[in-house]
């Protein structure tokens, strides 16, 4: 997968890292031992919420930016609660 | 009554379809991936939920349903799978970070065509029947700036159905968002330009040509924190 490998190169540069994915590909980033994963209830393609929801958008990075300073270990994967409504 | 002289469909063929054949649908090219018997529940249980909803009108069930398969479908499929990896602490408060953002989504400004295997104003359809010449080729990296009125903002991905990146690009390309966030603080600065490529691409030229020179790229720029968005 793309971004996890992008995110394994970023790592290994000194970079900090979060990754927002739709919950549909857990076991694919489950197994690349990535740093950080936040896990959304959203369909494919739209991992951070439907169309024009800006609430939802904000809400979903602010879990993003929360994990990508509160991690202290690598594979720390957390889930986001909700469901895709749009 | 009529017949058809075509011969029968299997199931096999059936549900192969959706997965860059006669039926392509990116939202259901994960049925490649299941036996036959599960990708026949996945579709009985589809039809008994939507006559469910029928009655009551609720049709969430039926958004989590192909969910649900999704994440089956994608759990079958080839892998990559690695022991451990690298792990960098943020150094500082993210609120006086530079953060950058990276999605796999396709996007590129008006303009500015990276041009997939050197074809220019590729359409979306084109990217999807050309995805097994697009699988063996290196990704190219899109700088799309922050403030990119969403007019000039277009999206092409082999991979995925775009209809929502279309529609409204934060769904995979949060800029609004990040910019928001900057305004109020909760991020310290954000690079000048957000990045995108498309995600389907060579996972070989990616680690071993691409990734390092995208690396180098956000060091000379000196990002700290990066929000990578897969779809």
């Amino acid at each position: 997968m793309s971004v996890g490998h992008v995110a394994r190169l970023m790592e290994a540069g000194g970079i900090a890292t979060v990754i927002v994915a739709s919950q549909v590909f857990r076991a694919q980033l489950e197994k690349m031992h990535l740093p950080r994963v936040l896990l959304t209830p959203h369909v494919m393609g739209r991992p951070l919420g439907p169309p024009g929801d800006r609430k939802r958008h904000l809400e979903v990075l602010g879990a993003a930016l929360s994990l990508l300073q509160e991690a202290s270990s690598a594979k720390t994967i957390e889930t986001l609660t909700g469901s895709y409504r749009p | 009554m009529t017949t058809s002289s075509s011969p029968s469909e299997s199931l096999t063929d059936f549900k192969d379809s959706f997965a860059y054949g006669s039926r392509t649908d990116l939202n259901f090219k994960f049925l490649k991936s299941l036996p036959d018997q599960e990708a026949a529940e996945f579709f009985r249980l589809l039809l008994l939920k939507l006559g469910a909803a029928l009655d009551d009108g609720d049709f969430g069930r039926l958004i989590d349903h192909v969910l649900e398969w999704q994440a089956r479908g994608y759990a079958e499929a080839k892998q990559f799978a690695y022991d451990d990896g690298p792990f960098t602490v943020l150094a500082k408060p993210l609120t006086a970070a530079r953060m950058a953002l990276i999605s796999s989504s396709g996007h590129f400004v008006t303009g500015d065509d990276p041009r997939p295997l050197g074809i220019a104003d590729m359409t979306q359809e084109m990217a999807v029947a050309k995805i097994m010449e697009i699988i063996k080729a290196p990704p190219t990296l899109s700088a799309i700036p922050f403030d990119t009125p969403s007019q000039r903002l277009r999206v092409r991905h082999g991979g995925y159905d775009i209809r929502g990146a279309q529609a409204d690009h934060n769904v995979v390309l949060p800029i609004d968002g990040l910019r928001q966030l900057r305004a109020e603080g909760k991020i310290g600065a954000l690079t000048d330009a957000a990045y995108a490529f498309m995600g389907v691409c060579s996972q070989i030229r990616l680690l071993k040509q691409s990734g390092p020179q995208w690396v180098a790229l956000l060091q000379e720029k000196e990002v700290e924190a990066l929000l990578l968005v897969p779809v």
